[in-house]
């Protein structure tokens, strides 16, 4: 499978549904402080076609200027570490190059489920803390 | 901030950096628990601090996937088109809250996406 072939009607219609994926995912990325691929990705596959590899690496370019908004937004209000995000910065794009590269060769459901768990018992934490 | 700190800091983005390159997301799930729950961040900055990491950390990932041919440059603008006006929106509202209210909204969140990855087929 390929990307969508870009022509015609059904081109702009996919655009336009693409632009509405994506002010869902800014309006819970802003709300939350996440990057919204989460949201971006499952939506991109099921409405718009795309593999789930063209959606993952599409929806990461797209959640770079939805975090500046948000970062600026919440930077205003004073709501920023910059220490901490500088030393946070560095482990994720060391792990963010990581993970795309072995992302092609990945089919661990076990992974999945450890990390649901995980997530799970976090946001219980969460709640209750 | 102590050494162990920096150097548990530097860990998290890892780990958040890592799960981002395999599922597509920002990591903000993984470091803003962190933040909050390690380094008693409060919700609002953990939030603000996730989403200053993400812009890197995303830029980083989407030039190893376009080097890759994964990358389709017309549906990314079109999905930043309305992102940007979405995070305008959702990031005002969250400034309007009230921090433990917001920390049990991402709770809540965080349940619905890890029920999302539990249900998603096996590959």
């Amino acid at each position: 499978m390929s990307a969508p072939e870009t022509s015609t009607a059904a081109s702009r219609l996919s655009l336009l549904l693409l632009c509405g994926i994506g002010i869902g995912a800014g309006v819970l990325s802003g709300l939350l402080g996440v990057g919204g691929g989460l949201i971006m990705v499952p939506a991109m596959v099921l409405l718009a076609h795309f593999t789930q590899q063209h959606a993952a690496a599409t929806s990461l370019a797209a959640i770079v200027p939805i975090a500046i908004v948000g970062a600026v937004i919440f930077g205003r209000a004073d709501n920023l570490d910059i220490p901490a995000a500088l030393i946070l910065a560095v482990g994720s794009i060391i792990g963010v190059q990581a993970g795309a590269r072995i992302m092609p060769r990945l089919g661990d459901t076990r992974l999945r489920i450890g990390l649901a768990i995980f997530m799970i018992g976090v946001a219980i934490t969460m709640l209750f803390a | 901030m102590t050494l162990p700190e920096i150097g548990l800091l530097l860990l998290v983005g890892l780990t958040a950096g890592v799960l981002a390159g395999l599922f597509g997301i920002g990591g903000g799930l993984i470091m803003v628990p962190a933040m909050v729950l390690l380094f008693s961040f409060d919700q609002h900055t953990a939030q603000g601090t996730s989403l200053l990491v993400i812009i890197p950390a995303a830029a980083a990932g989407s030039v190893t996937h376009y080097r890759q041919g994964r990358l389709v440059v017309g549906g990314a603008l079109a999905l930043a088109a309305g992102g940007v006006i979405g995070a305008l929106i959702g990031s005002t509202t969250a400034l309007t809250l009230d921090d433990g209210l917001l920390q049990r909204l991402f709770a809540l969140f965080l349940i619905a996406m890890a029920i999302r990855l539990l249900m998603k087929a096996p590959t």
